[in-house]
């Protein structure tokens, strides 16, 4: 294994740098991504595709250097794992692993199996496709009734943040248990639906587990750029393009070229939209320990600002009182950062009042990478957080 | 605010014993941000009021265990994706972190925060002299920007003399 060090020249480098990246079956990690001219790339290069890699930059005249040279292949850990996690798909959602980080497929066969095991109370619902033609799955929990009011949450919109998509899969067989059982959410199913998007970002996601396991925006390519992706959390329309996102193609933070240009956030304003009878909407992140809502995008504080504190507050000591796990909040803005163009800043403005943003565990220490037996601990303090919520809507249904 | 100076704070921290979760320690500190975007780091002053742990032991049980290896420790992606760090690498993790703080001092403003995201890779060069050297590319997170970016920091170690940053490179640009 190498690690080659490219730093294009002129725009037919930077295109033969990005033709690789596309060439999936070379395994490539790219350490440091296309950003422009002048700036390095930084490739790891497994050994069975050195020779090819080279042969493709040689071929186009686009010099290299080796950084690192023979880089020892530890046994990855990870490879391992999912390796061993191909073997056998679980039979049902009670052998499903819940302690572990699992593949889109994984997940997807995960909601068809929870689908049949309860087709009395949870569907399957495709709001749209990815930029790469990935469906865009919502689950949906309902005991009946016709278009009630109803509660969302999603999570996975930023793909990095493993462990939300990890606790979305544990907050739908959750939803599914407290209604068997007759206890914790089920009161709340007989007069609300819940709505649940676990892969919300299904391109990025896919990537995390392929090329870069940093991996945030979605996977679009807007024209006039070499770099890929769109920020799904400043791509809302609110503040769309204010202070608290960024116009650059190759940032983390990048807007995009207009409002809802990402059909994943596109897919959701539509079904917001046409149900018309959402009441609170939750957007999950991780890492920070927060629980946040609007604004991001200006400091004028929203008009429901007094209730939707005290019901963070509720929430934050539900949450802490299983761990110990300590949470702060408030507004976007005042909280975290100055942020444009969100999620939840446009669902307040829709009419949603209670709006709100978790960011989850842990507040640095791992970050992105928490480990897997944090999993279901995270989901369930989460859990009684938004119980707080969605009783609190319930009770105050407006 | 210091007129034609800078921004100073006067903090009073608690330390967390990462490895120790009831051993808390007090410190107070002083940090000078300079005004312009002349990207100077930070002046800090630091006075740690108690006493951190000794870790003399295991100190000198991973000195002797890296200096026996034949072939120089090389690792990658520490933690993995699923944030599994094998503790055979666990020192070398920690000792990231110390060199993350480095980068984090020297690249700090008061619109900045940063952590260690991941141990892309480290590589040991052996050396001829006492010290251990790691040449590691280290991915930072920056929160308010959100960007992830890779370093290569040299740090060199020694049970008594500690850890020190001799070498220091920044994404693109030298540093």
């Amino acid at each position: 294994h190498q690690v080659l060090r490219i730093v294009p020249q002129s725009d037919e480098e930077l295109q033969k740098v990005q033709e690789l990246q596309g060439l999936e079956h070379l395994q490539l990690d790219f350490w440091l991504g296309p950003r422009g001219l002048g700036l390095p790339v930084d490739i790891h290069v497994p050994f069975p595709s050195l020779q090819a890699v080279k042969a493709h930059l040689e071929a186009a005249g686009v010099s290299y250097s080796i950084m690192i040279e023979d880089v020892q292949a530890l046994l990855d850990e990870e490879q391992m794992e999912m390796l061993r996690s191909t073997r056998q798909l679980p039979l049902n959602t009670n052998t499903f692993n819940y302690e572990a980080y699992h593949t889109i497929n994984e997940i997807y066969n995960f909601m068809d199996m929870l689908v049949a095991e309860n087709p009395n109370l949870v569907s399957k619902l495709e709001i749209g496709r990815s930029t790469e033609n990935r469906p865009l799955y919502v689950l949906k929990f309902s005991t009946g009734g016709t278009n009630r009011p109803a509660i969302w949450i999603d999570t996975g919109i930023h793909s990095r943040e493993w462990v939300t998509q990890a606790s979305g899969v544990w907050f739908a067989k959750k939803i599914v248990q407290d209604h068997a059982n007759n206890e914790g959410v089920a009161s709340i199913l007989e007069t609300m639906d819940i709505f649940l998007e676990i892969v919300t970002n299904p391109d990025g996601f896919a990537f995390t587990q392929t090329t870069n396991r940093l991996w945030r925006k979605t996977r679009s390519k807007h024209s006039g750029s070499i770099c890929v992706g769109v920020d799904p959390n400043r791509n809302w329309d609110a503040g769309f393009g204010e202070a608290g996102a960024s116009s650059s193609p190759c940032s983390e933070t990048y807007h995009g070229p207009y409002a809802n240009s990402e059909p994943e956030v596109k897919s959701i304003v539509d079904f917001v939209k046409s149900h018309g009878n959402i009441k609170a909407f939750v957007s999950i992140h991780s890492y920070s320990q927060l629980l946040l809502y609007p604004y991001g995008y200006t400091y004028t504080a929203v008009p429901d600002q007094q209730e939707l504190h005290e019901v963070s507050a509720k929430a934050v000591a539900a949450l802490s009182s299983l761990y110990g796990t300590q949470y702060k909040y408030g507004s976007i803005i005042t909280t975290i950062y100055r942020a444009s163009g969100g999620t939840i800043d446009w669902t307040y403005n829709q009419g949603i009042k209670y709006s709100f943003t978790f960011e989850l565990r842990d507040t640095g220490r791992y970050g992105f990478l928490l480990p897997a037996k944090q999993i279901i601990p995270t989901a369930e303090e989460t859990w009684l957080a938004l119980k707080v919520i969605m009783e609190h809507t319930r009770d105050n249904l407006y | 605010d210091i007129d034609d100076v800078g921004h100073k704070y006067y903090l009073e921290l608690e330390l967390e014993d990462v490895l120790d979760k009831d051993r808390t320690v007090k410190c107070t500190a002083e940090v000078l941000y300079h005004l312009g975007s002349k990207a100077s780091a930070p002046d800090v002053q630091l006075t740690v009021q108690g006493e951190l742990r000794s870790t003399e032991e295991a100190d000198k049980e991973f000195y002797n265990r890296i200096r026996s290896l034949e072939k120089e420790l090389v690792a990658e992606n520490i933690p993995d994706s699923h944030g599994n760090v094998p503790p055979a690498l666990e020192p070398i993790h920690l000792l990231a972190w110390v060199a993350s703080g480095y980068v984090t001092w020297q690249n700090s403003t008061e619109n900045t925060k940063f952590h260690l995201a991941q141990v892309k890779h480290v590589k040991q060069v052996k050396r001829s002299d006492e010290d251990l050297q790691f040449d590691y590319v280290l991915l930072l997170h920056e929160m308010v920007s959100q960007e992830v970016l890779p370093w290569e920091v040299t740090v060199l170690w020694h049970p008594q003399r500690g850890a020190r940053v001799s070498q220091c490179q920044g994404p693109g640009a030298g540093n």
